[in-house]
């Protein structure tokens, strides 16, 4: 993602930069830091399942709602949909590991247009499912959770699209894809983030 | 003109602060027209705009200061300028003003923001005190009261405490481990320009309409959700702190784990390292908790959610649970910084090496496991479940453990010493006796019955104070005089700094110390006023508390005239190991010509022979040098 000054001693060699730091540690900073910033963000998402354990779990209260239902057929599909996206963004990353350049960038196209669909049809659910959140705090804690999860979606499509523009741009190479695979880890995370959201709030 | 809207900088920003208002205003005209509010008079909301603002403004305000630039080069795949380091070091004062990358200039600019707002809530602590001086309103009404401590509370907490340490890792962290800067420069300087942004929000909110939030820092709810509009600036003010001490926590891990230099094995490095390692796991881990507990009250409040609103099943109870399961981890990351810094002073200012180096290190992990398993003592009267009283009880003083095995690591290294007394040792030492006292009160707290009689009253106001000011404010005193001539290149004026230790340190006493019998007594917190029998002690705590005010100005004043025009400081004048030392006052602009190789532990003062970093020599050209640096690295 974001390359340290550091990284790049040959960038400034005819003045006096700062010596190369040491690498003490065989994981790539980017990657320490995309790691790390995920338990943060998996912190976040626990912060929310408090909340729907308190509002679901403890309060006693059918679920969902009497008079509501909830389209499980439809994010069943919408699932599949984000799940295979991250097989596509699997595809992409081993294809500029390859070298493959062309893979890189349909992986990455289809990658995205996989994301987009997930939040339109989520944004149609909204827009369809007959309730609202303000009408009770089961409907809160369900476009909380699902709106939280829906922003880590627009947050990955928007990481995603600099992917594709830098791809088709001519950027990465077998060398040097890290561009692709911290974006590519963000990316699972948001899947598998998904899985948790769809079992407990539909299924369950 | 054209050019000076385009360069990043303060007029930009200012010009996009404007376009963020009027933004925020078409936003939600659009969205509440198409969402059919009907009258004209609710097309424009007034807190709708408000809300919308506090967050669009301060993202614009980044942009315009040049916080992003980088990033959009990088984003649309454009040819990113080189990182020629324009933008590295300080060459004036105007320098700390905008966006650098450089870890010393970063580190300054978030010591000297936090004391911004340490004066500005110790201005307000002094108004409190000034109005409970007599019982029955002096100066400011109740509700303008309430605003007040709320205030203090948030801009010492989320401004000073956690920003200051922050400021002073920055800026001697990198050094410590022999790095050249941070591993994410940039996003160290984007943290950074984030604390301002929160800390004006906070202060703005006296200027809303309803005035200030004035339900304390802890915002409970449903207090929080019928605030006035002043609570809103709270709840994203709040989120932008947030957003600094996680990006912070984040840089420093990463630099920690991947760019120490040779040699220096973690059971090599500095108990600072070691503390602002186990404070960056905490932040990492707990902060989303806050952010998440101000999402919820901010929906509530904009959006008519109904997270705790009980009438539509929403559950109160679990605000206070998302709300300390942060906030209690953020005692420990408002202290264990502090434990660093005073493990640095005690070792060099006694010359011994630290008393049990590797429990020193290990207390803090454990402080950080057991520190996310109290959080509910904070709620013994809260009705939650009586049985979790239990079980928090039992850890909460277990918790006491490692923190009590670093009290006597620190009086076992000044056993047999040569205490060099001068001023960051008084401080230390000083901070060892207040924060016992604390630590003490914090044990009696964790008693479920005792905490009961004294839940909500002065008790607490004593205990916190004692922990916080005594603890960790006495820290980051003794650390900014150690490294003041790092940092600077100056020397301080220690007759001053020995007056300052003295007068806060017996101020301190005086003030808060009384405020543990007014507690027992049962004066209740967070009042305006109170009965006639608490007034003598009032009268006394507030002249006390005035003369406490008064000390930090001497702190001030020589800070000021040093860094002005103090005698030059040589580079390593408390003659310490650490690798920060072994560079000259201030240090060069890239810290070090070569990486350092470590070869010994960092506190072996008093062994014969023991050396804990080698400097190479300058290489003659900077290629031979890198060969020569790579050769060396295995």
């Amino acid at each position: 993602m974001e390359a340290a000054g550091v990284a790049h001693p040959a960038a400034h060699e005819e003045q006096h930069g700062p010596p190369p730091a040491n690498r003490s540690s065989r994981v790539e900073p980017q990657l320490l830091g995309m790691l790390l910033f995920i338990i943060s963000e998996v912190m976040i998402f626990g912060a929310f399942f408090t909340a729907y354990f308190f509002i679901r779990v403890s309060s006693g209260d059918p679920w969902p709602a009497p008079g509501t239902t909830l389209p499980v057929a439809v994010a069943g599909v919408n699932t599949a949909v984000l799940w295979s996206s991250s097989l596509t963004m699997h595809w992409a990353q081993t294809s500029i590991k390859r070298g493959n350049r062309f893979g890189l960038k349909a992986g990455i196209l289809t990658t995205f247009l996989l994301g987009f669909t997930f939040l339109f049809v989520q944004i149609n659910e909204y827009a369809n499912i007959g309730f609202a959140p303000q009408d009770h705090a089961q409907q809160t804690i369900f476009y909380s959770l699902t709106g939280l999860h829906g922003c880590h979606v627009f947050i990955g499509l928007l990481l995603l699209l600099f992917v594709t523009i830098r791809s088709f741009r001519g950027h990465y190479s077998p060398e040097e894809h890290r561009g692709v695979e911290v974006p590519g880890i963000y990316w699972h995370f948001v899947d598998v983030m998904w899985l948790i959201v769809y079992s407990t709030v539909y299924i369950l | 003109m054209a050019a000076r809207v385009r360069a990043p900088g303060f007029y930009r920003a200012s010009v996009l602060m404007v376009l963020g208002v009027a933004l925020s205003a078409g936003l939600t005209w659009v969205v509440r027209m198409s969402t059919g509010h009907s009258t004209f008079h609710h097309y424009l909301s007034g807190d709708a705009i408000l809300t919308v603002s506090l967050i669009a403004v301060p993202l614009l305000f980044l942009i315009g200061i040049g916080g992003f630039d980088y990033w959009f080069y990088w984003a649309a795949g454009r040819p990113t300028r080189p990182e020629d380091h324009s933008g590295h070091g300080a060459r004036s004062w105007k320098d700390y003003f905008r966006v650098n990358t450089d870890h010393k200039v970063i580190g300054i600019q978030y010591t000297v923001t936090s004391f911004f707002f340490l004066l500005v809530g110790g201005l307000i602590a002094m108004l409190m005190r000034a109005q409970l001086a007599q019982p029955g309103a002096q100066f400011v009404d109740a509700n303008t009261f309430n605003g007040l401590f709320s205030v203090h509370a948030t801009l010492l907490i989320f401004l000073f405490v956690i920003p200051v340490f922050a400021g002073l890792a920055n800026f001697v962290l990198p050094l410590m481990i022999g790095a050249p800067d941070m591993a994410f420069p940039r996003l160290n300087a984007l943290s950074y320009w984030l604390l301002p942004v929160a800390g004006f929000m906070m202060l703005g909110s006296f200027f809303a309409p309803g005035g200030a939030f004035a339900d304390g820092w802890t915002a409970y709810a449903p207090l929080s959700t019928n605030m006035p509009i002043g609570q809103t600036f709270f709840s994203v003010g709040v989120q932008f702190a947030g957003a600094s001490s996680v990006m912070t926590a984040l840089n420093f891990l990463v630099t920690i784990i991947t760019m120490r230099a040779p040699g220096m094995s973690f059971f090599r490095m500095p108990l600072l390292v070691w503390a602002n390692f186990a404070t960056s796991l905490l932040v990492v881990i707990a902060t989303p908790f806050i952010a998440a507990s101000q999402f919820f009250v901010l929906l509530d409040r904009a959006l008519g959610f109904n997270f705790f609103n009980a009438g539509h099943g929403g559950d109160v109870l679990m605000y206070q649970h998302v709300f300390w399961f942060y906030s209690h981890p953020a005692v420990y990351i408002m202290m264990l910084p502090g434990f660093g810094i005073i493990s640095e002073i005690i070792a060099v200012k006694s010359r011994k090496p630290i008393f049990g180096y590797r429990m020193m290190a290990f207390s803090l992990l454990a402080i950080v496991g057991l520190g996310f398993t109290v959080w509910a003592h904070h709620m013994f009267t809260s009705g939650m479940a009586a049985w979790i009283r239990i079980p928090m009880a039992i850890t909460t003083a277990i918790i006491a453990i490692p923190t009590g095995i670093k009290i006597f690591s620190w009086l076992a290294t000044l056993w047999r010493g040569v205490l060099h007394l001068d001023t960051p040792m008084l401080f230390a030492l000083g901070f060892l006796t207040t924060f016992t006292l604390g630590g003490i009160s914090g044990v009696m707290l964790a008693m479920v019955p005792f905490d009961i009689h004294v839940s909500s009253t002065y008790f607490i106001v004593a205990h916190i104070h004692y922990v916080l000011f005594g603890g960790s404010l006495m820290t980051i005193f003794a650390g900014v005089y150690y490294w003041f001539p790092k940092m600077t290149g100056r020397m301080y004026d220690e007759r001053l700094g020995k007056w300052h230790f003295w007068s806060t340190f017996v101020f301190f006493n005086l003030t808060f110390g009384p405020m543990h019998i007014l507690g027992m007594q049962g004066m209740p917190r967070r009042v305006a006023t109170y009965a006639a029998k608490f007034a003598d002690m009032n009268l006394f705590i507030s002249i006390a508390s005035f003369g406490l005010g008064l000390s930090t100005l001497i702190f001030l004043y020589n800070i000021v005239t040093s860094w002005r025009g103090g005698p030059i400081s040589i580079a390593n004048p408390w003659r310490g190991m650490t690798l920060e030392w072994q560079v000259t006052s201030p240090p060069p602009i890239f810290n070090f010509d070569r990486v350092p190789t470590v070869v010994g532990g960092p506190y072996e003062y008093g062994v014969p022979g023991a050396v804990h970093g080698i400097l190479a020599p300058t290489p003659a050209t900077v290629g031979a040098g890198s060969r020569l640096a790579g050769a060396q690295r295995e």
